[in-house]
């Protein structure tokens, strides 16, 4: 119940939400909240219609579809915080975490309901269909911005730089996490391919 | 014991099979070498009945003047006679479906003596056109094969000092007017009236833009640009002309747009279409890319293009739809080594020469083919109803076939069956289509369900306003009765 509250104060009041949330946050709403986003997520693919969806069911799967969330959100999390903490932001890593958990909100409750309505439009009405679209984008961008603002106290123009320094360390984290993926691939294949040629030569 | 007579019975089984290997007819073991296939819309490839099936070879070991060497060219008159520029003798063969000779153009010396000769078209009287490649000229025979006349290199200051004439196909247009395809000129077809004059160019092909193009123009020093600018245009690698006076053409080295059907001012009336194969393999890895080398049209529109690269036949409908792939490269029957040219005639025999091999096969249309050509005939000209039935036919046959689906939503969207047809072009994955017919459904819903949605509309209205007056009511209620509480006073 407490959970449903937040929310509906990040979606009705967002500066008074990311002013509590500092003292609220607890760990588990931030599962919860992005278990919401992907069966937000989920259910938009499900009920979209023929003309907005180009893919056919068989090429989406649930697993990489979440972890377009997952990821983004977790490195986000752990990039702001590295970035904030050198830059005397006041945010712990729990209200980060917990609150960047709650700028899906306009996502969670939106996505289902363009998904539906995108049924009843055709093909030269996809302009209202995309402009919903952003609409839910800018919203969740505001929400971001707001966060980054009022957890850890800075002003406009802080807020911007910041951001920005958030998103290069998440491009530079997960270019790190592609070359280590390679690196520890290859290993392991030049692990396996020593053991095969000694197994052949034995 | 009994393990000698279980083996006396094998043996006697054994005898028996082979025997009947012997006794029974295996003429009807003809399983084709390439399976059939089909691009959706999402350029997958579902397995696909084969439209086309191998028949026979003509390979003219059994004429007196000797086999085939290097065919050339594919020309079918108006009589369904085929004449063939058979490269390698220098000559070309005329001669009917049955395969019995009919005439031979081509001397042995003087004027009328051929090298190389590359194309051929024949007038409705008879004369034959002879594109001799090797002598830069074009030459015409009569019907008997006696030399007429020759055309030799046009003169004009359009066509530049180091222009070399070297005519490998042409045809004769409506005017009288030769359009030739020269082997390298980039500038386009080349028109020659009937006294051998040049009338200027036609249907050239463009330089297509490309952001790598503008790239490097954008870094290039002065010299390198000047090498830049001598990039030409691709060329023109064959032509016909369809009944209505439309000239069909391939070009080499583009990625779309390989067949064109030029109007009588140059216009490629087919959109972009990507011809061909979608999924080249790699060699040494380059994409290979089609090289579309030849392309014949029925009475009815239907074209297919000959591929060099794949071995493989395209056929196509009047509107550009791929209806049917057939051929590819190998040694089996059905299969090619270098294909250099196609031609159909009247009763749908597709002919395809084989440069290597030396010889011209016959391809010869499936039931299947039969239906769909039924079926494209009726929709390419809009008559949708007539052709939902054959369609239906082809799709007990072929699921797969996805062309089908559509005509047949369009045969329902006609016919104001909105409803269906949005489930056939959902089918079809023709969105478009399916827009179009989601529209009208939507449309005849409203009016028809009009009483209910604006029933519906002004009940919810009220409701709503209905309700957020009590829940108004109820939080004032419980907001003065918290106060009260916290007053001290009882909550009532």
């Amino acid at each position: 119940m407490n959970t449903v509250r937040l929310a509906k104060l990040a979606l009705l009041h967002p500066i008074t939400f990311f002013e509590d949330i500092q003292e609220r946050a607890k760990w588990h709403y931030a599962f919860v909240m992005i278990g919401l986003a992907i069966l937000a997520h989920y259910l938009s693919l499900t009920f979209s219609g023929f003309l907005f969806q180009t893919r056919e069911p068989y090429q989406i799967s649930i697993l990489i579809e979440s972890t377009w969330i997952v990821v983004p959100w977790l490195t986000w999390s752990v990039t702001n915080w590295g970035v904030s903490s050198i830059m005397d932001g006041e945010g712990k890593f729990k209200q980060i975490f917990v609150g960047s958990a709650f700028t899906l909100i306009p996502y969670i409750t939106l996505s289902v309901p363009v998904a539906i309505v995108s049924n009843l439009l055709a093909k030269s009405e996809a302009m209202m269909y995309n402009g919903l679209e952003v609409f839910i984008f800018v919203w969740v961008v505001y929400l971001i911005l707001l966060q980054v603002k009022i957890i850890h106290d800075f002003t406009f123009g802080k807020m911007l730089w910041i951001t920005l320094l958030t998103i290069i360390g998440m491009f530079i984290i997960w270019f790190i996490g592609m070359l280590l993926y390679g690196l520890i691939n290859q290993s392991i294949q030049f692990v396996i391919g020593l053991y095969k040629e000694i197994n052949y030569r034995l | 014991m009994k393990r000698s007579t279980s083996k006396r019975a094998m043996a006697a089984l054994l005898i028996l099979v082979m025997l009947a290997m012997f006794a029974l007819p295996n003429e009807a073991a003809a399983k084709s070498p390439y399976k059939g296939y089909t691009y959706n819309q999402s350029e997958e490839t579902p397995v696909s009945i084969n439209g086309y099936l191998y028949r026979d070879s003509i390979d003219g070991y059994d004429w007196d003047a000797g086999p085939f060497k290097e065919p050339e060219d594919l020309f079918v008159a108006e009589d369904d006679t085929i004449y063939a520029v058979d490269g390698g003798n220098n000559r070309v063969v005329h001669f009917d479906k049955s395969k019995r000779l009919l005439g031979m153009y081509g001397d042995s010396e003087g004027k009328g003596q051929l090298n190389g000769p590359k194309g051929v078209y024949v007038t409705g009287d008879g004369e034959v056109f002879v594109a001799d490649t090797l002598n830069h000229r074009i030459v015409a025979f009569d019907r008997e094969g006696r030399f007429v006349k020759e055309f030799g290199p046009p003169q004009s200051p359009l066509l530049g000092t180091d222009f070399v004439y070297s005519p490998s196909k042409l045809i004769i247009d409506k005017r009288n007017y030769m359009i030739v395809v020269s082997e390298g000129a980039y500038q386009g077809l080349l028109q020659i009236d009937p006294n051998g004059a040049f009338k200027g160019f036609f249907g050239a092909n463009l330089l297509g833009f490309s952001w790598e193009k503008t790239i490097v123009k954008f870094m290039a020093t002065q010299e390198q640009k000047e090498q830049l600018s001598n990039e030409k245009p691709p060329e023109f690698s064959n032509l016909i002309q369809d009944q209505e006076g439309f000239v069909y053409t391939t070009t080499l080295g583009i990625p779309t747009s390989q067949v064109k059907r030029l109007s009588a001012v140059g216009v490629n009336t087919l959109t972009d279409i990507e011809y061909g194969d979608h999924h080249m393999a790699r060699r040494n890895w380059e994409r290979l890319f089609p090289t579309f080398v030849d392309v014949t049209v029925n009475d009815n529109g239907v074209f297919t293009a000959l591929d060099q690269t794949t071995g493989r036949a395209f056929q196509y409908d009047k509107l550009g739809n791929l209806l049917f792939i057939f051929g590819g490269i190998g040694e089996q029957n059905g299969l090619f080594k270098t294909p250099s040219a196609i031609s159909e005639t009247s009763d749908g025999t597709i002919y395809i020469a084989d440069r290597t091999r030396g010889r011209i096969d016959r391809f010869r249309t499936t039931p299947f083919a039969d239906k769909v050509h039924e079926a494209t005939n009726l929709y390419v000209d809009g008559d949708y109803e007539k052709s939902a039935e054959p369609w239906r036919e082809v799709l007990d046959m072929n699921s797969n076939y996805d062309l089908a689906y559509k005509a047949i939503g369009k045969a329902l969207y006609k016919s104001g069956q909105y409803r269906e047809a949005m489930d056939y072009f959902e089918l079809a994955k023709a969105r478009d289509d399916y827009s179009a017919a989601f529209l009208e459904y939507r449309k005849h819903y409203m009016r028809q369900h009009f009483a209910w949605i604006a029933g519906g509309a002004v009940a919810l209205y009220i409701l709503l306003k209905i309700g957020f007056r009590l829940y108004r009511k109820w939080r004032s209620k419980r907001s003065k009765s918290k106060i009260a509480v916290s007053e001290g006073g009882s909550a009532s």
